[in-house]
């Protein structure tokens, strides 16, 4: 896939979810402004925001969208990055949105709380993106899967104080959603 | 050789099946199939453009197989969808531009190429223009039309001059609207 391609149709998508991205930030905005020295408000509602993001990108949301990404010449997994950097970019902005809230607020380690939700954030949405292919109970077992991923960052930064173990299980889970997501994506049929 | 075979190709899901279809379009052939619902029409169409994957069966476009080879199948199939889109005359360069961007298309050239063919298609509506003009500047060998607008038969098939066309309908007049139209080209020339 080229540059090119991909930068159009994550733009595209931007695009058209560009209400649903400012209301995100808006909500972040005003929630780190309420709470903004807890870890646990960036991460938990953020991965919140994240997850509603990920279903955001579900087939039938945006048609025509959906319609010339599957006739287009491209592969499956090439088309899963692009897609799920739609999500992720979304996703990310509420949470510079919530972190720009919370320094405006005061916060201590505004920086480091930052780092946690950012990559809480990531895992969630692309866990979170494998419900969009999926109905019924694997739909709803995959939203909870993403939200399970958030807790345990959620832990791993904030209990047992270890941020490189955050980043360390949040990049691991991040490759293998992704991967799954490219491998549901690929065997996808549009009916 | 034909640019588009299926043969008993069939596709189920959760209990409800596409009855088979066997069918060939040879380059610069037209053909139209009548369906009995929309859904059927929908599904055939999107096999045939590789987009669908057969349950059972064989669908070859060019001798590739969409199951093993769908990014040259949709190289060389351009698919046109019923649902009309959602935009309007303002986003036409946004929309060529994008298309242009995913087949990987020179962008001056498909939007001198796209601006051609909207003229050609006249007054046709843009939400059923804009995704007619955008498979066509793609230049593929086979265009799959599902349950395309009669109305707009003759312009389609104008600008779709010299392509195989195949097209899926829920109406035995629709269908014949565009086999009329082909017989009004061959009468024309």
């Amino acid at each position: 896939m080229t540059f090119r391609a991909l930068t159009a149709l994550v733009a595209a998508r931007l695009y058209e979810q560009r209400r649903l991205v400012v209301y995100a930030c808006a909500a972040a905005f005003v929630a780190g402004l309420l709470q903004p020295r807890e870890a646990a408000g960036p991460i938990m509602f953020c991965s919140f925001l994240a997850i509603l993001m990920a279903l955001a990108q579900s087939p039938g949301s945006y048609p025509h969208l959906d319609r010339c990404e599957q006739s287009a010449p491209l592969f499956g997994r090439e088309l899963a990055r692009a897609k799920a950097l739609v999500p992720c970019i979304a996703a990310a902005l509420a949470t510079l949105a919530y972190a720009a809230a919370a320094f405006v607020g005061g916060a201590p380690d505004a920086l480091r709380t930052l780092t946690m939700a950012l990559a809480a954030v990531i895992v969630t949405t692309l866990i979170a993106l494998s419900a969009t292919l999926r109905v019924g109970s694997s739909r709803a077992l995959y939203v909870l899967l993403a939200a399970l991923a958030g807790a345990i960052a959620y832990a791993l930064a904030v209990v047992a104080h270890s941020l490189l173990a955050e980043l360390g299980f949040c990049t691991l889970a991040s490759f293998f959603a992704l991967r799954q997501y490219g491998e549901a994506l690929a065997r996808y049929d549009p009916i | 050789m034909p640019l588009l075979r299926m043969r008993e190709a069939s596709f189920r899901l959760a209990g409800w099946s596409v009855a088979p279809v066997t069918l060939d379009v040879s380059s610069g052939e037209l053909a139209a199939r009548t369906f009995a619902s929309g859904r059927e029409a929908a599904v055939v169409a999107l096999m045939a453009a590789g987009i669908a994957k057969a349950s059972s069966g064989c669908v070859l476009i060019g001798d590739y197989d969409p199951r093993v080879q769908s990014v040259a199948c949709k190289r060389l199939a351009g698919f046109v969808p019923h649902e009309p889109v959602s935009l309007d005359e303002r986003d036409f360069g946004a929309y060529v531009a994008y298309r242009a961007a995913l087949w990987n298309l020179d962008a001056r050239v498909a939007f001198a190429c796209a601006t051609e063919l909207r003229a050609t298609l006249g007054d046709m509506h843009e939400a059923f223009a804009f995704p007619l003009v955008g498979a066509l500047i793609a230049s593929p060998e086979l265009i799959v039309l599902d349950r395309p607008v009669p109305a707009y038969a003759e312009r389609i098939l104008r600008v779709a001059e010299g392509r195989a066309v195949f097209s899926t309908h829920t109406s035995v007049a629709a269908a014949r609207a565009f086999r009329r139209s082909d017989a009004l080209r061959a009468t024309q020339a």
